[in-house]
């Protein structure tokens, strides 16, 4: 049997809906004595999301991977039906930020035939990234410490870095494309160490200084390692040199240091992570609360719906439950072997971005390919590392589950470009295949 | 950069590895401790989603139910008490704010319905969270009585079943009503008298004249003396250079040991004290002295009886170096639990062998079979059937026409023994009363203390007990069902 590839993606996702659809009943038969379809609206909408946008991958993109997008709607099937579970208010908003989301993945394949069509634009983009970060630190609102958001009016917030972190992506791909035969040999040493001509590097650097000096007035440390790890990756996917790598992760650790013994706030977070429970009502509540969740999920977890997570007074058990802690939430009601999944989810969908890569034809969609895939995997590396307390906990947003319009618009735009990378790819291949098939 | 890209993905994979590993830590190696950490409010909080199994009498009235509730659209459970302050202390309470005491904590497991494969069935979703139902041998009808008699006063009063150990009725006065915890618990810990104290297992206090009962079990066994040993009294017996005297300055002549039992003289017993040295202390021990009863409650809301040292320490058990004269009458730092008092007569009326206190006395799942017993145990022989059964004549005759006549039930034979133990503030006393009937076929045992009184234990204490009693044999209380 030869399925198309996007036959194949249909089948997927069919198996993703059926598991969202046995989440939402698990949830709705869990606590109420009648079964409660409030959520059903809603979950026509989601499924009505992912067909349309099977549908315009059929029509723009037919040779796009066949995995990306369902496991993405597995993902994001269990993170509504966590956010449904929390609060049903969470949820409808969460719909309507994925069918936004889904609008702009479609929008991204209908008026964007080519991705190297960035590339001309990479420094625009670049711009456009430390543009959004200056706007921020000018109209930005502050929410529990940092200055991450702005308010649009009626009460609603975007968060700007959320797009500055793919626009960063776009620019380091055209950029490092351009300049990796000059990066990849050192020309001068420092103390050792192997440095690439600076008038190669020099403008990366500062566009990477100016960003990350932006995001500490912005106080958003998490936002400033997720750049400062996809730039790392890039340099190395651009140049293949560890030396590289090695320097970066020095100074990574020299600036966290500095960082560390310049802002109390940090301190203090560090100060959760290293011994939670001996601050457990202070510093360390909310880690302490996630681990007890954690703890509570178990081996198998009592299933979705089925946890203690929302106290009698429509407070969650852990601050932040949707956003930061959502996968404490899930991992608590599917146990550990459910949140092996969601984790598993994450991994293949980091394995078909690098896949994708490895089969772009060219350094540049191969670079866009690999930076949008690592953005995605250090993030929900850097979130689950942190409410599982592997590595102090920065506030950024586990892609695709966490409540926010940003963050899920923003991973929707994502996708939208891996997949083109991955059609135009597979599909020059063929052209050429076939041209070289037809007699001269 | 292919190359590249696979180092990548493999050092990407290798941490998403470490998440797994980590999760797994949390979630299965840490999991039970976390889960049991007293600190953790969500242990508590999921407590609401059981649907807890009832508390009942062996009357077949409800002393603690769950009713469903919805809060903001989930069903959760509260825990009702149709009893109100009906035996608060020893049914405790279960809140997800004030955690568990009483029979709430010590059966929880069951009252949870996580005895067996229940948690493991739970999870697979194959069981509902429901909690089995604890039928205990608290009959309200006795405990009313009990309650009721105590009145205003602060003391306590418990009944034993004396064959099998179970508890009729454990009483602490003054109380609180268990509904009162949800919403007012502050209020409850405020209240002079502090009632979430069960007096019944955590009021020590000097036993006095009561425990001669124990000094004269010890005298029998030893086979130094019999109820007609005789004694000559002149109204005080020195004692490390300070002399002990009767009760009122009283003086008794020649008498036996039977009527120094009846009229509770402290020089023959204090005599008697001093002749069997460590006899008392091993007779103590078998009684259950020095040992925390092993009833069916929390550790924590009970104490050991015995002689404790000025820090509140409790001091070894072989009472080394203690006067036993003063010992004998209930004296010498000595401080008893209402409950070991009633374990001392009910040892007595069960022909000398003390069983295991317990309340509970079963747990039913909700199909109705017995996931649970506690079966009788004996934790004791003080004394032969022999020498109970003069013990309990000797008893007989303390209410027949001895200090304990106001506990006399008419045509019922009722052994007893009273208890004024001086508190150190002049006029107050700690007033006892401990006993059993029918002295022939007991049925019931009782010990009974009121608190920081003028009276004497045969002015105050003995017409409780005699309520008590009265009402326990009334409604057939301990016959079981």
């Amino acid at each position: 049997m030869n399925l198309s590839i996007r036959t194949q993606e249909l089948g997927f996702l069919a198996v993703s809906a059926v598991l969202g659809i046995l989440g939402a009943v698990a949830v709705a038969t869990a606590n109420a004595d009648e079964l409660d379809f409030g959520a059903l609206p809603g979950a026509v909408a989601v499924l009505g999301v992912f067909i349309a946008m099977h549908v315009t991958l059929r029509l723009k993109a037919a040779y796009a991977d066949p995995y990306v997008l369902p496991l993405v709607g597995v993902l994001a099937a269990i993170g509504l039906v966590e956010l449904h579970r929390i609060s049903p208010e969470l949820a409808r908003d969460q719909t309507i930020w994925f069918v936004v989301g889904g609008a702009v993945f479609i929008l991204v394949l209908l008026f964007l035939p080519d991705h190297h069509v960035l590339q001309r634009y990479r420094y625009s983009l670049g711009a456009a990234a430390v543009l959004i970060l200056i706007l921020t630190m000018i109209f930005g609102t502050t929410i529990n410490g940092s200055r991450l958001w702005i308010e649009i009016g009626q009460g609603q917030t975007i968060q700007p870095t959320e797009l500055a972190k793919v626009l960063v992506v776009m620019f380091l791909a055209g950029y490092l494309a351009d300049k990796r035969e000059l990066l990849a040999i050192p020309t001068s040493r420092v103390a050792g160490v192997p440095v690439p001509p600076m008038s190669a590097l020099g403008p990366a650097l500062v566009f990477l200084a100016i960003s990350l000096l932006l995001i500490a007035v912005l106080n958003d440390f998490g936002t400033a390692i997720l750049f400062f790890g996809v730039f790392l990756a890039m340099l190395y996917l651009a140049t293949g040199r560890t030396s590289y790598v090695v320097a970066g992760l020095a100074a990574i650790a020299v600036g966290a240091a500095a960082v560390w013994a310049a802002i109390p706030r940090i301190q203090d977070r560090v100060d959760a992570w290293i011994d939670p429970f001996g601050d457990a009502q202070g510093l360390g509540f909310q880690l302490v609360q996630s681990l007890y969740a954690l703890a509570d999920g178990g081996l198998v977890g009592p299933g979705l719906g089925r946890a203690f997570l929302v106290n009698p007074d429509g407070s969650t058990v852990i601050p932040a439950l949707q956003t930061d802690f959502i996968f404490s939430a899930v991992a608590a009601e599917l146990g550990y072997v459910g949140a092996i999944g969601i984790i598993l989810c994450f991994l293949l969908l980091v394995q078909r971005g690098f896949a994708i890569a490895g089969a772009a034809n060219d350094g540049y969609s191969k670079l866009l390919a690999g930076g949008l895939t690592a953005v995605l995997g250090i993030q929900a590396f850097l979130i689950i590392g942190g409410v599982i307390r592997l590595i102090p906990l920065t506030g950024v947003t586990l892609p695709f589950m966490s409540y926010g319009g940003s963050s899920v618009v923003t991973n929707f735009g994502l996708i939208a470009i891996l997949l083109l990378v991955s059609h135009r790819s597979r599909a020059s291949r063929l052209e050429a295949k076939r041209a070289a098939e037809e007699p001269a | 950069m292919n190359t590249s890209l696979r180092r990548l993905y493999l050092t990407m994979a290798a941490g998403f590895v470490g998440l797994m590993l980590m999760l797994g830590y949390w979630q299965v190696v840490a999991a039970p401790d976390l889960n049991d950490d007293a600190d953790n409010p969500q242990a508590l909080q999921r407590d609401r989603l059981v649907d807890r199994g009832q508390i009942q009498s062996a009357d077949g009235k409800v002393l603690a139910a769950s009713r469903a509730v919805r809060v903001r659209g989930q069903r959760v459970y509260e825990r009702v008490y149709p009893q109100g302050s009906l035996a608060a202390q020893t049914i405790g309470y279960s809140s997800p704010e004030q955690g568990k005491t009483g029979i709430e904590a010590s059966w929880n497991r069951w009252l949870a319905g996580s005895y067996g494969t229940q948690p493991l069935l739970q999870r697979l979703n194959l069981r509902e969270k429901r909690g089995a139902t604890v039928e205990t041998h608290l009959d309200t009808r006795v405990q009313e009585v009990a309650q009721s008699a105590l009145g205003d006063r602060r003391g306590a009063v418990v009944a034993l079943d004396p064959s099998t150990g179970g508890v009729l009725a454990m009483a602490s006065s003054p109380t609180f009503n268990l509904q009162d915890v949800r919403t007012g618990f502050a209020q409850i810990a405020d209240q002079p008298g502090a009632p979430l104290l069960n007096r019944a297992t955590q009021g020590r206090y000097p036993p006095g004249s009561s425990f001669k009962v124990v000094t004269a079990t010890a005298a029998l066994e030893s086979g130094l003396y019999s109820p007609g040993s005789r004694f000559d009294d002149n109204g005080r017996y020195v004692v490390n250079g300070q002399p002990i005297r009767n009760f009122g300055g009283r003086t008794f002549g020649n008498h036996t040991l039977a009527r120094a039992l009846q009229d509770s003289i402290n020089t023959t017993f204090a005599r008697i004290g001093d002749a069997l040295g460590p006899r008392l202390a091993a007779t103590m021990k078998a009684y259950g002295f020095g040992e925390r009863p092993p009833i069916d409650l929390p550790e924590s809301e009970v104490v050991p009886s015995g002689r404790y040292d000025n820090q509140g320490q409790l001091l070894a058990a072989d009472q080394q170096g203690a006067d036993t004269a003063r010992l004998a009458i209930g004296q010498e730092r000595l401080e008893a639990t209402p409950l070991q008092m009633a374990m001392v007569a009910a040892g007595v009326a069960n022909d000398g062998t003390v069983m295991a206190p317990h309340i509970g006395r079963r747990a039913l799942d909700r199909g109705g079979s017995v996931v649970r017993e506690l079966d009788p145990v004996e934790i004791g022989k003080p004394a032969s059937p022999a020498v109970a059964q003069e013990l309990t004549e000797m008893m007989e005759q303390v209410v027949e026409s001895g200090t304990g006549t106001a506990a006399a039930i008419p045509n019922v034979r009722v052994a007893g023994k009273t208890g004024t133990a001086e508190t150190g503030a002049p006029g107050t006393n700690e007033a006892w009363f401990i006993g059993f009937a029918p002295a022939d076929n007991p049925q019931v045992a009782v010990a009974v203390v009121i608190e920081d009184t003028p009276q004497t234990g045969g002015e105050i204490a003995a017409p409780v007990a005699r309520s008590v009693m009265e009402t326990a044999l009334e409604v057939g209380a301990g016959s079981g069902p």
